[in-house]
């Protein structure tokens, strides 16, 4: 080749790509040889070889095993719903030991269920009807929000028969709340506080216990529009997973971990607050009245 | 996890059972931060770029063809949610660095004359410091093509495939990138030679 080879030219053969790809190629040995006896060229592609050799790859930042999870947490309650409202009914299941049968069981007769459901709804309006009872509403879970929530139907119905069950309701679960948090702040302590590396199996089970307990509370808090209760009961719901996937034989290292995401994430600190404010709402006449401005500066 | 229990998880995870797209997620999530962090350069977009690149992957799930390697798919997911953070971040910025070498040539003459001296130079930090300027100079397909061709070693087939680009764009891409680091990197090069 009597002309110079262009840049482009000498990037394909640096990189070994196309008709450079190998010493096979008759285009690679035309090119090894013209560099051998043309300065221009050489000293250009000295240059190309050169700068791409100073870019080396930047260490990529470790991340531990514990990875995988950590994403995980941070995007489930951002995917898109797949299932119907039975998935949960499915999941709670699960969660109670019924095993993959029991989402089967869901998934395959959805249809007969529903029309169950209808059925009973219709029992229950004609019971409804016929026979006038003082109410008095057994406290479920679904609520955080207190009497006069736009997202409570019972009290849009008839707020002068419901306002008052809706208060207990909505004080039980307070109630509820807090001391979930107590008994989460009482685990995390027990592991910031272990002197030495060692076995933590206690504190996993417990930890355990409180996961799934975590995971309905945060779920109903969201359901309440309650964001900031949500947001710290996510926190915990990570850390309580990072405790009971640990070994149980801890490391220095791995505990080492855990305190310092307890203590980057002031978790102690939000937990011990937001119990605090739930009291606070709980001993407020109507569930609600007490200030939340802590809760705003904890999430 | 061997061939037959992936399809299986796959299998479930595309039927809407989130135990078995978490699986997925903590199987692939590290590989997945590798790309990304190796695309932007930067450890918090990275994070941003697994996150999204998971959650683009749930949603499209349904076309994810069950014979294909789930690994291959997500590779080029995180590399095109890298592309898209970068431009995202460009605009957001209102940095019009347009593809010219302009400003390229002109960050190299400033390097040059207002640097620091040869001894300085030669430490590996600083050199690594002006590489990840210029990387950070490129636009964001330059600087995806190049990370997959300089970094991870692809052919511009495989480059084209993951970006979703023709084979001559994939390369020009390359070419443009390998042009501007030579020109930004030249002060550099002549100093520490």
């Amino acid at each position: 080749m009597s002309s110079h080879y262009s840049e482009d030219d000498l990037t394909l053969y640096y990189y070994r790509e196309g008709r450079y790809a190998s010493h096979r190629e008759r285009s690679r040995s035309d090119l090894s040889r013209h560099l051998q006896s043309c300065a221009a060229c050489a000293a250009l592609y000295h240059d190309i070889s050169s700068t791409l050799a100073m870019v080396v790859a930047d260490e990529v930042p470790e991340r531990g095993d514990q990875y995988g999870l950590e994403v995980w947490q941070r995007i489930r309650h951002r995917l898109p719903e797949r299932r119907s409202g039975f998935g949960r009914f499915a999941e709670l299941g699960r969660l109670a030991g019924f095993g993959a049968g029991f989402s089967r069981f869901f998934k395959w007769d959805r249809v007969a269920l529903a029309g169950a459901a209808a059925l009973l709804a219709v029992a229950a309006f004609i019971a409804g009807r016929t026979w006038q009872s003082p109410t008095t509403t057994p406290p479920v879970a679904g609520n955080l929000a207190g009497p006069g929530s736009a997202i409570n139907p019972t009290t849009r119905g008839n707020p002068a028969n419901s306002s008052g069950s809706d208060t207990a309701r909505s004080r039980i679960l307070l109630t509820s709340v807090a001391d979930h948090l107590d008994r989460s702040e009482r685990v995390l302590t027990e592991i910031m506080n272990t002197g030495e590396p060692g076995d933590i199996s206690a504190e996993q089970r417990w930890a355990e216990d409180l996961v799934t307990a975590s995971r309905l509370y945060r779920q109903d808090a969201m359901d309440a529009g309650e964001q900031s209760v949500a947001t710290v009961l996510d926190d915990l719901e990570r850390t309580l997973l990072e405790i009971v996937h640990s070994p149980s034989k801890i490391g220095a290292a791995d505990l080492e971990q855990i305190r310092r995401r307890v203590d980057a994430a002031a978790l102690l600190f939000k937990v011990r607050v937001m119990s605090e404010e739930l009291r606070q709402r709980e001993a407020a006449p109507d569930g609600r009245s007490a200030p939340r401005t802590s809760t705003s500066t904890v999430s | 996890m061997d061939a037959t229990e992936t399809a299986a998880v796959l299998a479930r995870a595309r039927q809407g059972d989130g135990d078995a797209f978490r699986a997925l997620v903590e199987r692939h999530s590290r590989s997945a931060f590798r790309l990304a962090f190796r695309m932007t350069g930067s450890e918090q977009d990275a994070e941003d770029v697994v996150q999204e690149a998971f959650l683009r992957a749930y949603k499209q799930l349904g076309r994810f063809e069950s014979r294909a390697n789930f690994g291959t798919w997500l590779y080029r997911i995180v590399a095109n949610c890298s592309v898209d953070l970068m431009r995202a971040k460009l605009s957001r910025h209102d940095m019009s660095r347009s593809e010219s070498l302009d400003e390229t040539v002109e960050t190299a003459e400033i390097s040059a004359h207002g640097g620091a001296g040869p001894e300085r130079l030669a430490e590996s930090a600083e050199i690594q410091r002006r590489v990840r300027d210029a990387l950070g100079a490129l636009s964001p397909l330059e600087r995806a093509a190049f990370t997959l061709r300089h970094y991870e070693g692809r052919s511009i087939e495989e480059i084209s495939a993951t970006l979703g680009l023709g084979t001559s764009a994939a390369k020009h891409s390359v070419f443009r990138a390998v042009r501007k680091l030579r020109v930004a990197l030249a002060p550099l090069r002549s100093q520490v030679s």
